[in-house]
């Protein structure tokens, strides 16, 4: 048994994507028409075994419980960078909003964005021994 | 960066634009209640839900047209108004863009296919692994 893929609600499957590939830099590695949505599925260039799928929100339960964990400022899942102040940086700069910066947490260091799609997305770098 | 109390005003104005009263979400009206100025709201807006908030709102509006025509038997007329829209030429276009079919087609074919219209992940991942095993078997 491997953990090869996990998922999240999105708002917009095409803004999700754009904003996953053009921003964050994921490379899209499935995008099948389903009716009027899609099934969409991301890998990162940097290597990696697992990769996200990009799921709508259209189920009122997924609705709810998306907006609810964002209101609260939860983040629906984390990354794992190398550098967190440099991708802070790159993300400021081409104007993802942060909602924390970048901060020491013991054994690493955080930061947390919105993701557009209705997501607050953690980052978080280990710090070194 | 977004502070906490600005990014709940944020939350809040975009329950108030997706409110099915119209009357409720003009953008001036929303900033207010969110205490920004338009300009400003309309900014933060984008770089948290990454559209304007009258791009959200018409999204809105036609996800709440989807679901009276699937759970209501009002007229696609009655539905158009209610949700917002003033002319139903435009409000049936932006709805074919959006759900590829007309509001009264869609209600046609979706009404009582749940599945179809609000599909979890396993829907969809049956449907991509069906397709791919189909152009396997045609290559």
């Amino acid at each position: 048994m491997r953990i090869k893929l996990s998922g999240i609600f999105v708002d917009d499957q095409q803004k999700a994507l754009d904003f996953y590939t053009d921003i964050l830099g994921f490379i899209k590695t499935q995008d099948i028409p389903v009716g009027e949505f899609r099934w969409l599925q991301l890998a990162s260039p940097e290597g990696g075994d697992a990769e996200l799928s990009l799921e709508p929100n259209a189920n009122p339960a997924a609705k709810t419980f998306q907006e609810a964990l964002f209101e609260q400022g939860i983040p629906i899942t984390a990354f794992e960078v190398d550098d967190l102040e440099s991708e802070f940086k790159r993300l400021s700069d081409l104007g993802v909003a942060f909602t924390t910066e970048p901060t020491n947490a013991g054994a690493v260091s955080i930061a947390v964005f919105a993701d557009t799609c209705g997501n607050l997305i953690q980052i978080y770098q280990h710090e070194s021994e | 960066m977004i502070t906490r109390d600005r990014l709940i005003r944020l939350c809040k104005a975009r329950e108030q634009l997706g409110c099915a009263d119209p009357s409720k979400s003009s953008i001036d009206l929303v900033a207010k209640d969110a205490a920004m100025s338009r300009f400003h709201f309309v900014r933060q807006f984008k770089a948290v839900f990454g559209e304007a908030p009258v791009q959200y709102r018409m999204r809105a509006r036609l996800n709440n047209a989807k679901q009276l025509l699937l759970n209501s038997d009002r007229s696609v007329t009655d539905i158009c108004m209610a949700v917002g829209f003033s002319s139903l030429g435009s409000f049936s276009s932006l709805f074919a863009k959006h759900f590829g079919h007309p509001p009264s087609t869609y209600r046609r074919k979706f009404s009582g296919a749940v599945e179809a219209h609000s599909p979890h992940c396993m829907t969809l991942l049956r449907a991509a692994w069906a397709q791919q095993s189909q152009n396997s078997r045609s290559q």
